[in-house]
């Protein structure tokens, strides 16, 4: 038996540690460890509630726009505010532009590397990628020179030995299966994606105000005032660059993302039978489309046992069952006791012992739904929305299946995760032009409110505000005592996925996706790292250090 | 010339955030001309790409893990910090700094100038407040970038 430590995983947000079991090449036993503590929460105490979202927004590096989004709700829940037609619009394209942002920056840069060789890509012969390209896809970006110029820029900086960004790839690894002329295709891609995700950053800006951390949110709405003739508001000429900017992105996500994702699941097809897991799911509802969030363009669901017929639909985001049965255990998790508590009681009192197999290991509490662990993400997402029947999801999650040749239930694994990420891109890429058009429409029918401005009244209030953010449903929990907060709480997607065990000995999703997955190579754990990165993790926090002495800081052991 | 000050970290953190506190001085007590862009960049990583490719020279200020005392700032050039320079660094987070140069090199976009500041943190406490130690290092470091970019042709007022 081998015992592998990964420590930290590397191309993720924040500090993950990964041990696995290793028998007969295959893991048979693994524990996710998140190293960060993370007690940011307590800064919101005894704070305005009208200013909780500006904080929680700096939670993490990566997920500002959701933390903020999630925040604002769940105070105008707990007060019980309407939010205008305009302001959910322009939320809603502020939302599905960041996943469009979050979703490329993860498939090119954060997860590609697992599956595609660099190195590779240097024997690839440019005319044959351009053709290779060229069948799958009509952009007019995918040329014979262009194709060349990576391969030429490529060689240099490997004769260089800077290989610099793609220093953490397993190159040579057994488990990579892309011929050299799908790997050039994929570098080339990776280099172009960064130009998108950065449309989709100025997208939410212009809306937003500033990114990273837009400044329009406010209690009861957006403070983005809306007069088409003013130059300062949001006007036509906004309108204008905004369609321009979501347009060519919706290009690049539906021509390039897409196509390639759905080539290299085609190749890669033995992954959609590994990294299952925990197939209990939850998404809740969202893109919600009246002022009162009880009707959204897509339906949540709880689904147990990965089966999707008996899915239970969750339409809005009142839903008292839900709003009562979640809850978190500490059991194996370095706080103190072993206890469970719903968010609106929940406590953060440090107890870090060390790691310890069968004790306490993590700093990541256990969600649980109805006392079960559940997987969050874009699978849930989208199998929600398909048992709900939204249109346009079955369509998308039908056609990319027969494309690559597999059914819906073998979404149920590391591949599917991918997959669905790209579907769920291809999917917000749409929505945000969608939603402009109902904002101009809406706009143009003289409904110009865009906020219900909300005093705090005194007393004692508890809300929560959902929100399904790419990497899955995202809660904060606030309960607010004569106008400031008296407790804060945020149950992140990646805590319900990087779980730990629970009372009952449950896995968390990480680890139960990694137990029957394959290691050739102990000492390279590439198939440890495609499981864990299908899941996007983001271990909040982000503390963010430059550390120039260069020292190596990423651990494989084998014992 | 397009400069860029580049302020990096969690405001949450206490010291970690003193890129951001940095890039909030600078705009309480100087006014910048046009060519100058003052930026929180939070704790994004090679999201950010973009914002470096379009400056001639960025000025990035953020904590760094190096020998010496609370409060210490460290210089450095480009050449200094980028990958290939220094043994292979891997960051536990997204992709680092450094990763974001060398894509850009790839790219043919990376800025001519880069200069990082660097200071070393006297606290990670939860909190939205520099130590006193590291507050007391804002103006300091503010004149001397500020000497920098006046010097290189784009001059910088009091306000």
């Amino acid at each position: 038996m081998a015992r592998i430590t990964l420590d930290p995983i590397t191309r993720i947000e924040g500090h993950l540690r990964i041990d696995a079991e290793v028998n007969g090449g295959v893991v048979t036993n693994a524990w996710s460890s998140a190293q960060m503590w993370r007690g940011i929460e307590t800064i919101l105490k005894d704070r305005p509630p009208q200013d909780a979202w500006i904080y929680a927004q700096r939670f993490c590096g990566v997920c500002t726009t959701v933390h903020a989004i999630s925040s604002i709700r769940s105070v105008e829940h707990a007060l019980k505010v309407d939010v205008p037609l305009n302001a959910q619009y322009i939320r809603n394209i502020i939302m599905a532009q960041h996943s469009v942002q979050d979703h490329i920056v993860h498939f090119y840069h954060l997860s590609a590397l697992d599956w595609v060789d660099v190195v590779s890509a240097l024997k690839a012969d440019p005319k044959k990628t351009a053709q290779l390209a060229q069948s799958i896809s009509n952009w007019p970006g995918n040329s014979e020179t262009e194709f060349k110029a990576v391969q030429q820029k490529l060689k240099s900086f490997v004769e260089t030995g800077r290989l610099g960004i793609f220093a953490s790839g397993y190159w040579g690894h057994p488990a990579m299966k892309l011929p050299p002329e799908a790997n050039l295709m994929a570098v080339a891609h990776y280099l172009k994606a960064l130009d998108y995700q950065r449309k989709a950053a100025q997208a939410i800006a212009i809306l937003g105000g500033k990114n990273p951390h837009i400044q329009n949110l406010c209690v009861g709405g957006v403070a983005t005032a809306i007069n088409m003739e003013n130059l300062a508001t949001l006007n036509m000429e906004k309108i204008a660059s905004l369609k321009t900017l979501m347009t060519e992105t919706r290009d690049f996500v539906q021509q390039v993302y897409y196509p390639d994702m759905v080539a290299i699941a085609s190749i890669y097809k033995d992954w959609f039978k590994y990294g299952r897991g925990v197939v209990n799911y939850l998404a809740v509802p969202e893109m919600p489309e009246d002022t009162k969030n009880t009707k959204f363009a897509l339906p949540g669901a709880i689904i147990n046992g990965g089966d999707i017929k008996k899915a239970r639909i969750v339409t809005n985001h009142q839903d008292l069952d839900l709003i009562a049965n979640i809850k978190e255990n500490v059991s194996h998790a370095w706080y103190e006791g072993n206890g469970t508590l719903h968010p609106w009681d929940g406590e953060t009192k440090p107890n870090y012992t060390d790691f310890q197999d069968n004790g306490k290991y993590t700093w990541c509490k256990a969600p649980r739904l109805d006392g079960k662990p559940v997987q969050v993400g874009p699978p849930a997402q989208l199998f929600a929305a398909y048992a709900g029947g939204n249109e346009k999801v079955r369509k998308l999650v039908d056609a990319s299946c027969a494309k690559i040749g597999v059914g819906v239930n073998d979404l149920h694994s590391t591949m599917g995760r991918l997959g669905a990420r790209a579907i769920r891109a291809h999917l917000m890429a749409d929505y945000s032009l969608e939603y402009l058009d109902k904002l101009v429409e809406n706009v143009g029918k003289g409904d110009k409110v865009y906020a219900n401005p909300t005093e705090i009244p005194k007393g004692e209030y508890k809300g929560v505000g959902f929100h399904e953010a790419p990497r899955g449903t995202l809660s904060h929990w606030i309960v607010i005592e004569n106008r400031k907060i008296k407790n804060y709480q945020a149950v992140v997607p990646s805590t319900w996925n990087a779980s730990p065990r629970d009372d009952k000995g449950a896995l968390g999703p990480y680890e139960a996706s990694l137990v029957g997955n394959p290691v050739a190579q102990a000492d390279k754990p590439l198939e440890v790292l495609r499981t864990i990165h299908s899941f996007d993790p983001c271990i909040a926090c982000a503390v963010h250090t430059i550390d120039p002495e260069g020292k190596e800081i990423t651990n494989v052991k084998v014992m | 010339m397009k400069t860029l000050i580049f302020g990096a970290g969690n405001l949450l953190l206490s010291d970690e955030g003193f890129g951001v506190h940095f890039i909030e001085y600078l705009q309480k007590h100087y006014v910048f001309p046009d060519d100058v862009t003052l930026y929180d960049g939070g704790t994004l990583g090679i999201m950010v790409c973009h914002m470096l490719e379009e400056a001639d020279q960025v000025f990035l200020v953020d904590v760094i893990e190096a020998t010496g005392e609370p409060g210490d700032i460290y210089r450095y050039e480009k050449e200094d910090f980028m990958l290939g320079k220094l043994p292979i660094k891997m960051s536990p987070h997204q992709i680092g700094i450094q990763e974001v140069l060398a894509l850009s090199e790839i790219r043919d976009r990376c800025p001519e100038k880069v200069t990082l500041f660097g200071i070393i943190p006297a606290s990670y406490e939860a909190g939205a407040e520099l130590s006193p130690l590291l507050a007391g290092k804002l103006p300091g470091l503010a004149e001397l970038v500020v000497a920098e970019i006046t010097a290189s042709g784009s001059p910088v007022e009091k306000c």
